[in-house]
């Protein structure tokens, strides 16, 4: 089941999704962290942000809307307080990193790469929906993301991770723009855009109105996403979307997934990286898979 | 330290209507639990939802905990049909818990779905021999399950006055103890609907009493990754952004608040 991202080797493909499993410390009691190919931290920013107001989160069919707001401790806390419990895994750590200005971005990383701590990598996140300036202005436009993409390169050997909204028209462009920028991989989907109303008030569900659906809802949404971006770029693609079994997992590679990343269903059960990487195993084995690679991209049309 | 285990059900009763009581054998978080606390449950093993249910512990002890919940959605009426000896997958103990009652007079006040962590309290005061006051409430006698005692200090009320005194725990409040006439380091507990707990806030701010609220968010894990169960407190931010001052989380900073400490109930 291992694979390799640039000269990186992850024991699974399995990965948790940024803010779903925190900085892998707080489910320590009750799952084996260091089971999971890989953790993506909860978004980090230059500065603490204390998050939108509630109600912040609501459930729907299938899934949640949240719109959390990239609530964070900042960074300088975050060098001196999350790092050293993230240098304790012994699995692969990724950082993901938010921001507003091209400014914020590039001083979070720079003060994150003068930490000299474990992790392996970056994802910068350029899609939040849920807060005005969560990158998302990054996320949609390609001369943005490719600018972003090459001055991040500048500052990191690590791996570099653009992840990628689908509330973009042409979701495979900005996948290039962040290629062409020099990212050594794209993560998508980041959550969709959505809308919950109570009946009883006539409110909507969350404060800020709109928020980000994700779950086994936006699982077709995904898949389509990646088989797309997987068309359009020659640097490897992490699969997210409302994965809960390791056939989800399957489905993703075919499409042309690498790795892929588990977000939501943590919630349920946040001992899932352990069972998934099981029946994973289980899957390679009774369908005679000998590597990951052997999956990657291998959906076969229908001839006609 | 938080435990996951399968909870074996021993009993699962209606005990009064639409409100269910289950008991769990369930080792390690009955032995590491205080009351206050709660669990976060999958409804079943099937569930296709994606958030678990987060109850309260309405007692601990002997290797069993329990929980009291009303039957209302798709998960509390799987949870009523549980089957005896059936397994459920129980995160806990999560949360803060009950504290101060010992140097006080306690006024404990639960209503509707929020008896759970008052009944808790309450036997826990019985066995430390602590003299207080229980007040529970309801909209009518058949949502009861406890007799009404003025005589014991226990008092009910309800909005038809089927049964106890008629109209909501604030008005037993105001009735017995008249503003300024509470007993010398009076401090109310209390858990129960928004608007109840918004009412109850109000009259220990008005009596200057000391009061401790436990509130119900909606939540997704428990323990304080999703950052979706958010509580409003009166943080002084002076503008700038902190992280969990104003927006504290009902799973960690929480459940119980100081009603002096957040903005409101509702």
């Amino acid at each position: 089941m291992r694979v390799k991202l640039k000269d990186i080797e992850f024991s699974s493909p399995l990965l948790t999704a940024s803010g779903t499993y925190g900085y892998g410390h707080e489910v320590r009691d009750i799952a084996d962290v260091n089971q999971w190919g890989g953790i993506i931290t909860k978004s980090v920013t230059r500065h603490p942000r204390e998050g939108n107001p509630s109600p912040r989160i609501a459930e729907t069919r299938s899934g949640m809307i949240n719109s959390i707001g990239l609530a964070n401790l900042g960074v300088e806390k975050y060098c001196n307080e999350i790092i050293p419990l993230l240098n304790e895994l012994q699995t692969k750590v990724i950082i993901n990193i938010a921001g507003s200005a091209m400014k914020d971005y590039l001083e979070t990383m720079e003060m994150l790469e003068s930490k000299n701590g474990k992790h392996v990598g970056y994802e910068i996140n350029i899609s939040c929906p849920n807060v005005k300036e969560g990158g998302i202005e990054f996320g949609v436009n390609c001369e943005m993301t490719e600018q972003l993409t090459i001055e991040m390169r500048k500052r990191t050997d690590k791996l570099l991770i653009m992840k990628l909204s689908p509330n973009v028209t042409r979701i495979e462009d900005i996948a290039q723009a962040a290629e062409s920028g020099g990212a050594d991989a794209v993560s998508a989907i980041n959550t969709v855009v959505g809308m919950a109303i109570d009946l009883k008030t006539r409110r909507p569900k969350l404060n800020t109105t709109f928020g980000g659906l994700s779950g086994p809802a936006i699982k077709p949404i995904a898949i389509a996403n990646v088989h797309k971006v997987f068309k359009a770029v020659n640097i490897p693609i992490i699969g997210i979307g409302g994965i809960a079994t390791a056939k989800d997992v399957v489905e993703f590679l075919l499409a042309g997934a690498t790795m892929v990343q588990i977000g939501t269903m943590n919630y349920q059960n946040p001992n899932l990286g352990v069972q998934l990487k099981g029946e994973l195993s289980e899957y390679y084995s009774q369908n005679k898979i000998e590597k990951t690679e052997d999956l990657i991209g291998k959906v076969e049309y229908h001839s006609n | 330290m938080i435990y996951r285990e399968m909870g074996k059900v021993i009993s699962n009763e209606e005990i009064a209507e639409g409100i269910y009581k289950t008991v769990f054998i369930s080792p390690n978080i009955s032995s590491s639990s205080i009351p206050g606390q709660f669990v976060n449950i999958l409804p079943s093993l099937n569930w296709r939802n994606v958030m678990r249910r987060p109850m309260s512990i309405a007692g601990q002890g002997n290797d069993e905990i329990s929980i009291i919940y009303k039957s209302v959605g798709e998960g509390t009426r799987i949870m009523a049909n549980w089957a005896i000896d059936e397994k459920v997958d129980l995160i806990g103990p999560l949360g803060n818990y009950w504290e101060g009652y010992e140097s006080s007079f306690p006024i404990i006040v639960g209503g509707g779905v929020g008896i759970a962590p008052i009944l808790n309290l309450h036997d826990v005061l019985l066995e430390k021999q602590i003299d207080h006051c229980l007040i529970m409430g309801a909209r009518h006698s058949g949502e009861h399950f406890f007799p009404h005692e003025p005589q014991n200090k226990v008092f009910l009320s309800t909005d038809d006055g089927s049964l106890g005194i008629k109209g909501n725990v604030v008005d037993i409040l105001k009735s017995i103890y008249p503003i300024g006439k509470h007993p010398q380091n009076t401090k109310i507990f209390s858990c129960g609907p928004p608007m109840m707990m918004e009412e109850v806030r109000n009259y220990s701010h008005d009596n200057k009493l000391d009061c401790d609220l436990a509130l119900e968010t909606i939540m997704a894990c428990g323990f304080g990754i999703c950052q979706g169960c958010t509580v409003e407190r009166k943080a002084e931010t002076n503008g700038v952004h902190s992280y969990r001052n104003r927006f504290a989380l009902a799973c960690l900073d929480g459940p119980i608040f100081n009603a002096e400490e957040i903005i409101s109930c509702v």
